[in-house]
């Protein structure tokens, strides 16, 4: 058909509301992965933690102080115990964040995909913030979550036996948690993807940094002390956060070091961003 | 305080840039650059790192620009280039898609990003994929896309939100002859009968004298002319052939004064004027400088010689 007779007609605007651009970005993003069964049952997959522990909570306050024996932290009901079960979720972090974090910067690297965003009117601020918003998302899914039905459902099964604590505080301090520290994760993968294009290489610094540097350090503790544990990438989510709930610190050293960890990654991982994500890609 | 004004043009549809200039780190890529478009199909033409790119990405707002200022769409792009941006369609030469999405989705996605609400979006990116000719591959992946399709969703995704110019950058890279001629088509289209602005960039002759009316060269960073294109596609500048006897360096002198280029090819003289001016340049300069003219014949430059004859100066 020749191109004067195909339809191009100017666009009139509907004056229906548009959307920010972050938003744009993220709900995209949220949505494309739901598509594949697989990752569907990989999410469904992480949850398998929560219904065990909600049975045990179930059974725990059924069957008295025999079964809170056997149970350990997946039946205690305060927060040191819900504290637990988010680190006890560590793994489905790890891979989740994995195959959503992963490609998405490098995947817009890789084509010069940027080039397209940045012809939009959209700032950096808006890209990183709908990019930041997809991490978040899925890591809430499999930690917040399901600590918050935990506390609701512990909540109704002690028939209110657990008090305000339960219904408030340790939803409130898991928010808080899960929100700082799923902002600092996410911002260091997306500074992950932002470094490579090859979404593979990027997946296995992932995995280096998150486990591979809990066995370093732990290998290196061995030999040189607890001071090694500041290696430890994850750890220091741990250790900051056991503060927050009242728990056990897991490592030796104050808190305040691991908490000015986390703030240095988290910086650091900005200024990765800003330096990787433009328009125009200068080559020397 | 005085702040100081910035004197650049406030028309809504036209683009002027005044005494632009960007290095990337000590490596200047563009000199003082000062031009002013109106709508239309205008050719920016120049050999490879003349700094073709790098201005189209200047007026996109990529890059700083200090010193120098561009109005765009009537929005200073040093201070509003978001809003410039609304109006504006980019069509990058390398790469250009995003990996994961189906043409129609991709090309949805980015109008959303470009302030369309969703529902309208879609439709449209339905539309521009029908115009350039992708209707039947529309819900396939970008990433298998062959390359004159890959052209073709490029164009689309810079048109979805109806701009009011587009930048095209090397458009017809790496398409066979009929899929050229296919995108030539296009933008032609676009240019001529549908009023948008296109910003063609090239360093293929063939392409801008298909489609454009005015041409913009560039040679190492530096604006060597601004001219407009004949509707066939020659030159609007006219080239004598000028033979005579009398003081040769007196009779050149006296023309470039009076704005032509001469440039010596045997016994002639080749004397190219331009914006207008006809042979009573020549004349004159004849008169003036008592250079006794045996023959003067209008030659027929097409855009390939004026290129050439540009960049060679």
């Amino acid at each position: 058909m020749p191109v004067y007779e195909r339809g191009y007609r100017h666009w009139e605007p509907s004056g229906r509301r548009e959307a920010a651009p972050w938003w744009v970005i993220a709900r995209r993003g949220i949505l494309a992965p739901l598509r594949t069964r697989r990752f569907l049952a990989l999410l469904l997959l992480a949850w398998v933690p929560a219904v065990v522990k909600g049975v045990i909570l179930y059974f725990s306050f059924q069957a008295g102080d025999l079964m809170k024996l056997l149970g350990g932290s997946w039946s205690a009901v305060d927060a040191p115990g819900f504290f637990a079960f988010l680190e006890k979720q560590r793994g489905f972090v790890l891979i989740v964040l994995a195959i959503i974090g992963t490609p998405l910067v490098a995947r817009d690297r890789s084509e010069n995909g940027l080039a397209l965003y940045f012809a939009r009117p959209l700032t950096l601020r808006d890209y990183v913030l709908g990019k930041l918003l997809i991490v978040l998302f899925y890591f809430l899914i499999v930690t917040l979550a399901p600590v918050l039905l935990l506390a609701l459902f512990g909540y109704l099964v002690t028939s209110g036996a657990t008090g305000l604590d339960m219904l408030l505080l340790t939803p409130l301090r898991a928010t808080v948690y899960c929100l700082l520290v799923g902002t600092s994760l996410g911002l260091v993968l997306l500074a992950l993807s932002a470094a490579g294009r090859r979404t593979v290489f990027i997946a296995m610094s992932w995995l280096l940094l998150f486990a591979g540097s809990a066995l370093v350090a732990k290998i290196l503790a061995l030999f040189g002390g607890p001071w090694m544990k500041l290696l430890d990438f994850p750890a220091q989510y741990e250790h900051a956060g056991s503060l927050l709930f009242g728990a056990k610190a897991p490592l030796e050293y104050p808190r305040l070091i691991s908490c000015l960890l986390i703030a240095g990654y988290t910086v650091g991982a900005w200024a990765v961003l800003r330096r990787r994500i433009r328009p125009v890609e200068v080559v020397s | 305080m005085d702040v100081p004004q910035r004197e650049v043009n406030t028309t809504e549809t036209s683009i002027s840039v005044r005494n632009l200039s960007f290095a990337y780190v000590a490596a200047p890529v563009l000199r003082e650059v000062t031009f002013s478009l109106k709508p239309g199909a205008v050719g920016l033409l120049g050999p490879n790192g003349s700094g073709k790119t790098t201005l189209l990405r200047a007026l996109l707002g990529h890059l700083p620009l200090a010193p120098g200022a561009a109005n765009v769409l009537g929005h200073d792009m040093a201070l509003s280039p978001r809003a410039a941006r609304r109006r504006l369609g980019w069509m990058p030469e390398r790469g250009g898609i995003l990996p994961g999405m189906s043409g129609v989705g991709m090309v949805s996605y980015l109008g959303e990003l470009s302030g369309m609400p969703a529902r309208d979006a879609l439709q449209r990116a339905h539309e521009v994929i029908d115009y350039v000719g992708l209707a039947e591959e529309r819900y396939r992946p970008v990433l298998d896309y062959s390359q004159g399709m890959r052209q073709r969703i490029k164009l689309a995704q810079a048109l979805v939100h109806d701009p009011a110019w587009i930048f095209l950058d090397e458009p017809t890279s790496g398409l066979d002859p009929k899929g050229r001629v296919a995108m030539l088509e296009l933008v032609r289209d676009l240019a001529v009968n549908k009023g948008l602005g296109v910003l063609l960039s090239t360093h293929l002759l063939p392409d801008v004298q298909a489609v454009c009316t005015e041409i913009l060269v560039l040679r190492e960073g530096r604006l060597l002319a601004h001219e407009r294109v004949a509707a066939d596609g020659a030159a609007a500048a006219r080239v004598f052939e000028v033979e005579g006897v009398g003081d040769e360096d007196a009779f050149t002198a006296r023309l470039g004064v009076g704005g032509a280029t001469v440039v010596r090819e045997g016994r002639f003289a080749l004397v190219t004027l331009r914006d207008g001016r006809g042979a009573d340049v020549i004349l004159e300069a004849a008169a003036a400088t008592g250079f006794a003219m045996r023959r003067m014949r209008r030659q027929v430059a097409t855009l390939e010689d004026v290129f050439f004859d540009i960049v060679k100066e």
